[in-house]
């Protein structure tokens, strides 16, 4: 067992090193790598924005950045040419509207590239990511009966020109969220560009004019993002707010419970506990009639 | 008059005993479940109700299993006393101690898993503060706050007699005890106003806990069924819980009867007759639950309104048969095959019964709480997919766990500090024979 001494100091040499390494890594974290994603949402041919999205690696897995400063460029980065300059929220988002001043430059080409640049900071890495789309748009529509159709078309060679094989999904908007139209969860657009669906939901109840408001959209598509087309339809049952707050009912608020509710509970509730109470009476009668009982024995 | 050897062997038969080494054991295994389920449910608390697999659509899980559980198993105080007792019923003396210590340890969980289940469990106070009483939750709260003082004083009523007979048993109880016992029945000496006034008061308690107990049980079914979902929107629910809940009650009894009368050597005080009669009131409710159950199931799956198909076939063939089919074969049919014959009525099959049961009865509120949530009216859609499922996390099971051996922690707890059998109830009904 002797040569393990005979090593003795190089192993110092080796242990002080790897102490001394760890000591100035500790010193000087390595900077994370920014992965930056860009989603582009076309709303009912009207409003144009980027869903930015700023991620990082943590332990494996990947987790939103927050507060990571990202300035987003529509074809080149150019000061003409800045869509946004944000900051992620929590959820490692931000979001950039196209403005309309760029407007020109959008409608001067069939494709367009989106620049996200990040210039790094102590803990990030500086970070630049391109994607691209090509212009589309996206109509919708109502047919004979109660079927609805959706076209979409993509700009080429000067032209709107439909496109095929993409699936989109037909949905009616509801209160905090969208409801299916039909039975299918999405349809693929045929060689006009077109897809048709039958209207499920006959008797849902709309506005107070029976409006109810049909949504086309195609989602993350590689090709052409995210684009959404919004059309009211007269197809509702007309809603009525059937109550009101001011009313005694079981969905009313506290103070507003029904008089019949309140005599039945609370009869129940304390005639229940009227013999409850009674019976604790009765255990102090037993002690009594036991003290009693030990009194007269003393006696 | 009472001849003093048989009174004297009596009481030393039934007097709380020490733990034997396997007694030990088993108190040691509960701690153990138990201390893990609260470390389960302190990372709960410092991470939130993220640890747990419920989402937006499951949103009730296991832990609200367990609760109706609890409140299920309560019902059998109401069941083996009051009834028994109001119908003039001696064979069941022996066994409404048992009865009686499973109401008050379940419901005791039953109100401490409600609580588990919130997010902000600090915030409990603003339910009594600022509850609706429009709201079935409100009078399950209340209901339950009735039920539980109600089996307390109906366990303390009956203990009077035998609390002065403990104390006389100083020597073989222990100083610590006897304090305790001290301070819960000193007063008592038997002499006949204390027995004329407790008596009564028993018989009050009896029948002040049935109807309670009806209310406890149609109020949790209420909590499902006054939500329009399918599998709750039942007019069935009511009845089919009271059912149910008197089968497991019955059910724990049985096992518990097997386990006690095992553990303390009570052959001769819990007989294979006790068996036998139980194992006929098992059979019927068994035999009643399973109507119910065909009400519940056949009925709407006959119309299969389109709506429900998918929670319906999600039982019957789907995600869910398993254990559905578990919960209706292990918890109900092959039970009442079991007892319907006399020799399936003997202690051993019958304990094997009654744990089949009270396992199936587990599961089966399982299934009628989750389920239902992942099948809702308006489809699940644009959603992560772990919503679209639901199973426990792992601080799910250590939590339910921990409260279902926390209950049978509170169970041998109260077997060791009180007698588990009516010791002076037993000693007037044996001379009452002998005369």
């Amino acid at each position: 067992m002797k040569w393990p001494l005979n090593y003795l100091p190089e192993l110092a040499i080796i242990i002080l090193l790897s102490l001394a390494g760890g000591r100035s890594r500790a010193q000087t974290p390595a900077k994370k790598d920014l992965l930056v994603t860009v989603g582009f949402y076309d709303i009912d041919n009207r409003a144009m924005y980027l869903s930015v999205h700023a991620r990082t690696k943590v332990d494996g897995r990947f987790q939103p950045v927050k507060g990571a400063r990202i300035r987003v460029y529509l074809d080149k980065d150019s000061a003409a040419c800045l869509t946004g300059d944000l900051v992620t929220d929590p959820a490692g988002e931000g979001r950039a509207i196209i403005s309309p001043e760029l407007k020109d430059r959008w409608n001067s080409s069939a494709t367009h590239s989106f620049i996200a640049i990040s210039d790094g900071d102590t803990a990030f890495n500086a970070s630049r990511t391109e994607s691209s789309v090509t212009r589309a748009r996206l109509q919708i529509d109502t047919g004979e009966g109660h079927t609805l159709s959706a076209v979409l078309q993509e700009w080429k060679n000067g032209q709107w020109m439909p496109v095929k094989g993409v699936d989109v999904k037909v949905d009616i908007r509801r209160s905090g969220g969208n409801l299916a139209a039909s039975d299918k969860e999405a349809y693929t657009t045929d060689s006009a560009g077109k897809i048709t669906a039958d209207f499920k939901r006959d008797g849902l109840p709309g506005d107070e004019k029976g409006l109810l408001t049909l949504i086309a959209k195609v989602e993350d598509n590689d090709l052409y993002g995210n684009l959404q087309a919004e059309l009211p339809v007269p197809w509702g049952s007309i809603g009525k707010a059937g109550f009101s707050i001011d009313n005694r009912t079981l969905w009313g608020i506290r103070s507003r419970t029904p008089i019949w509710l309140l005599f039945m509970a609370y009869s129940i509730f304390f005639s229940v506990w009227a013999v409850l109470v009674y019976l604790i009476l009765q255990i102090v009668r037993i002690k009594r009639a036991g003290h009693a009982d030990g009194y007269h024995a003393r006696l | 008059m009472e001849d003093p050897i048989v009174s004297q062997n009596i009481t030393a038969d039934l007097l709380p005993q020490r733990f034997s080494r396997w007694g030990k054991r088993w108190t040691a295994i509960l701690v153990v479940i138990c201390a893990f389920g609260a470390y389960a449910y302190f990372l709960q608390l410092k991470n939130g109700l993220v640890v747990t697999s419920m989402r937006d659509y499951a949103t009730w899980g296991i832990y609200i299993s367990n609760f109706v559980f609890f409140v299920a198993i309560s019902l059998v105080g109401s069941l083996i006393t009051a009834v028994l007792r109001l119908a003039d019923v001696h064979w069941s003396t022996p066994l409404t101690r048992i009865a009686e210590i499973i109401a008050v340890s379940a419901i005791i969980f039953a109100s401490l898993i409600i609580v588990v289940d919130m997010g902000r469990p600090e915030r409990f106070l603003n339910l009594l503060l600022h509850g609706r009483l429009q709201s079935p939750i409100i009078w399950d709260v209340v209901v339950i706050c009735t039920y539980f003082f109600i089996s307390l004083l109906l366990l303390y009523f009956p203990l009077l007699p035998d609390l002065k007979i403990l104390i006389a048993a100083k020597e073989k109880t222990g100083a610590r005890l006897n304090k305790l016992y001290r301070f819960l029945g000193s007063f008592w000496k038997g002499n006949a106003q204390q027995v004329r006034i407790s008596d009564r008061s028993i018989n009050i308690l009896c029948i002040t806990i049935i109807p309670v107990a009806f209310c406890i049980h149609t109020v949790t079914s209420w909590l499902f069924a006054t939500t329009y979902r399918p599998g709750w929107d039942s007019t069935n629910f009511g009845a089919y819980f009271i059912s149910g809940a008197f089968l497991v009650g019955a059910g724990a009894v049985v096992v518990a009867m097997y386990v006690f009368r095992k553990a303390y050597h009570l052959e001769n005080y819990i007989t294979a007759l006790h068996f036998d009669k139980m194992g006929r009131i098992v059979v019927m409710l068994a035999m009643l639950y399973l109507y119910f159950n065909i009400n519940e199931y056949l009925i709407p799956a006959f119309k299969m309104k389109k709506p429900e198909e998918a929670h319906l076939m999600g039982l019957f063939t789907g995600q869910f048969a398993p254990v559905f089919w578990f919960a209706i074969l292990v918890g109900m049919i092959v039970p009442i095959f079991m007892l319907v014959f006399k020799k399936g009525r003997r202690p051993l099959p019958m304990f094997i019964a009654g744990m089949m049961i009270v396992v199936g009865a587990w599961f089966k509120r399982y299934l009628i709480v989750t389920p239902t949530l992942l099948h809702p009216f308006l489809p699940m859609r644009d959603v992560p997919a772990g919503y679209l499922h639901y199973f426990p996390s792992w601080q799910e099971w250590a939590i339910a766990m921990g409260s279902l051996s926390g209950a049978l922690l509170l169970i041998t707890f109260f077997a060791r500090i009180l007698p588990i059998i009516p010791i002076q109830e037993t000693i007037t009904e044996r001379h009452e024979m002998a005369s």
